[in-house]
């Protein structure tokens, strides 16, 4: 409840940040829109001289276009913005004020920064996954739908527990302008389906750096292509990760105690 | 452990901050400048211990405001790190209101505070008022009690418009005078202050000590405060520790560490029609002139009106002052020698 409380606090915080810097939101807002253009142009290309790509079609990449977008939507309000913000307390030393707060600090450094003005992203995300689907010839059956809401918030679950991992070994070393470059770089990879890549590169995606559970595998939930067992699986992954992630997490903040000055 | 009833009063009579052989070791690594040491220490570390805390015992009572004195690098920092929470110790004890702090309960967050003058908590962007709103969800304070406290803050420290500028535009006295009412608003009963008032004017710095007096007053709160300036520590503290090398040197009345580090007075006199008669039988006659062109005379304390009444006997005098040694020189004085009370 009082989570909640912090939470809209935030964003009215966020909001307020948002309306004083109105045309950097227009800038972005553009740009987006700019490699939407090229997103598309390039899987344009890509189906001019194939018809299937690792056993896709163009309207189911249009929709794993979506889905990828969904939860780089996620990546850019929060994770990043949090990054930045992160990584400049440990310089200047105002995350000491959030491990004196009495509340969660993991909660606290997710948060404490929204680009608000990004959830527009969220509705050309889901018009994507609405269009690809549409053009696939699909049905999607109530069960398939929930079963895609399910394995993407829990997707998105195991990359947000991933950046915890990632900014908390930050603690352990004292360079940390680079704590989520893997991250950022592996990201990409999601806009295909996990299938196309080279076995290595597939194990490193889905289990590595899991960006594939996030993208492709919520597709195959929506599609009705995985097993009882296998959506099980995704999901207790999904669990498992947030529970492991704030455990090296606690460790991470006593830690940072122990050495900082 | 048995937690007092009422942390915050120290019931059954404990002083709010119990603080036994505190330290805190740190390790850094040791290499020597240049670019071969630097490939050694890429292949083989070394390590060095900084012992920056060592031992430090002391109890501070209800309501009583200390400051807490000592070159760079000391350890106050590090010894009110530890005393907020945010540093574990390498060994030792402290109870503040009945908590150890390190532990970092949520009830003991509640009723500290620790202001860093060099840091900065509030949201860079956006107007003070909005970061108060926030720090009034994490710290769970009801709608009235809010009120309430805001009213007092913008009483004693004058906020008024300023609170409505983005934090960014506001000059470092205002940002300061912020800063505080951030801290506050909570109603800590414990202070942490580290160099409160540094970079500020000395007009910024007087209505900072006044609030804090202020503060204290109205609240009964416990304050530690550093500050490299002595106009804070003599207005607001009557009991000093002073600390270096991590060891504490002196833990006592200020007036006190006065008369037994710098058991003298300095007699400041004007004479007419000699300008180079010999003073030097009286005492030590001090470098310079003032802007009055007084000669200075260094004396010691029990021998003052001797000293006095042989001056006024014995050299055309027009004008005499005594004064005690400036603060400065005393807590100077404090640091170098070996002292122990």
């Amino acid at each position: 409840m009082n989570a909640l409380r912090i939470i809209g606090a935030f964003l009215r915080l966020n909001v307020q940040v948002a309306l004083a810097y109105r045309s950097e939101a227009v800038v972005q807002i553009l740009l987006n829109l700019m490699w939407l253009a090229w997103e598309l142009t390039s899987l344009a290309i890509i189906f001019a001289n194939t018809n299937e790509l690792g056993g896709w079609g163009p309207a189911e990449l249009i929709a794993l276009l979506g889905v990828w977008r969904l939860v780089n939507t996620m990546m850019s309000i929060i994770v990043w913005p949090n990054t930045e913000k992160f990584n400049q307390g440990l310089r200047d030393g105002s995350l000491d004020y959030t491990f004196l707060q009495p509340a969660n600090s993991q909660f606290l450094v997710s948060i404490t920064r929204v680009e608000l003005w990004r959830l527009w992203d969220f509705v050309i995300a889901v018009v994507l996954i609405v269009v690809g689907l549409g053009m696939s010839g699909r049905v999607a059956t109530p069960v398939n739908i929930a079963t895609f809401l399910a394995l993407t918030v829990s997707g998105a679950a195991v990359l947000y527990s991933l950046w915890i991992v990632m900014i908390a070994v930050t603690f352990w070393f004292t360079r940390f302008d680079n704590n989520v470059t893997i991250l950022a770089a592996l990201m990409d990879a999601g806009r295909f389906p996990a299938q196309v890549y080279p076995f290595w590169l597939r194990l490193l995606i889905t289990f590595i750096i899991p960006v594939a559970v996030a993208t492709t595998v919520p597709l195959q939930g929506l599609r009705g292509e995985l097993a009882w067992w296998e959506i099980a699986g995704f999901l207790a992954l999904g669990v498992a990760a947030v529970l492991l992630s704030s455990r090296l997490w606690k460790a991470g903040v006593r830690r940072y105690s122990g050495a900082s000055s | 452990m048995a937690r007092p009833a009422s942390p915050a009063f120290g019931a059954n009579g404990t002083p709010p901050i119990v603080v036994e052989e505190l330290s805190k070791t740190y390790k850094v690594t040791d290499r020597e400048g240049g670019f071969g040491a630097a490939v050694r220490s890429f292949f083989k570390r070394k390590f060095k211990d900084v012992r920056a805390v060592q031992r430090v015992s002391f109890q501070i009572g209800q309501g009583e405001i200390v400051g807490f004195l000592g070159p760079n690098g000391a350890g106050k920092t590090t010894t009110l790190k530890m005393l907020s929470g945010l540093l574990y110790p390498t060994s030792g004890s402290a109870q503040v209101l009945g908590y150890t702090p390190w532990e970092r309960q949520a009830g003991y967050l509640r009723s500290m505070t620790l202001v860093m003058g060099q840091r900065n908590r509030l949201a860079w962007d956006v107007p003070a008022a909005d970061s108060f709103l926030l720090n009034k969800a994490i710290y769970r304070i009801s709608d009235d009690e809010y009120k309430r406290s805001f009213q007092e803050l913008d009483d004693l420290l004058e906020l008024g418009p300023i609170i409505r500028k983005p934090v960014r535009n506001l000059s470092l006295g205002e940002r300061m005078k912020c800063e505080l009412a951030a801290s506050l608003l909570h109603r800590p009963s414990v202070l942490f202050l580290d160099e409160p008032t540094i970079g500020l004017d000395v007009g910024a710095q007087s209505r900072i000590r006044a609030f804090l007096k202020e503060y204290n007053r109205r609240n009964g709160a416990t304050i530690i405060l550093t500050s490299h300036y002595m106009a804070d520590v003599v207005a607001l503290c009557e009991r000093v520790i002073i600390i270096h090398h991590g060891e504490l040197r002196y833990d006592g009345g200020l007036s006190e560490l006065s008369r037994r580090i710098a058991p003298y007075k300095i007699i400041s006199v004007h004479l007419g029609g000699c300008d180079d008669c010999a003073l030097e039988s009286y005492g030590v006659v001090l470098p310079g002139e003032d802007e009055t062109g007084k000669k200075r005379l260094q004396v010691p304390a029990d021998q003052v009106p001797a000293i006095t009444a042989r001056l006024l006997a014995e050299q055309p005098v027009q004008d005499l002052t005594i004064e005690d040694p400036p603060i400065e020189d005393v807590i100077e004085r404090a640091f170098n020698e070996p002292l122990r009370n």
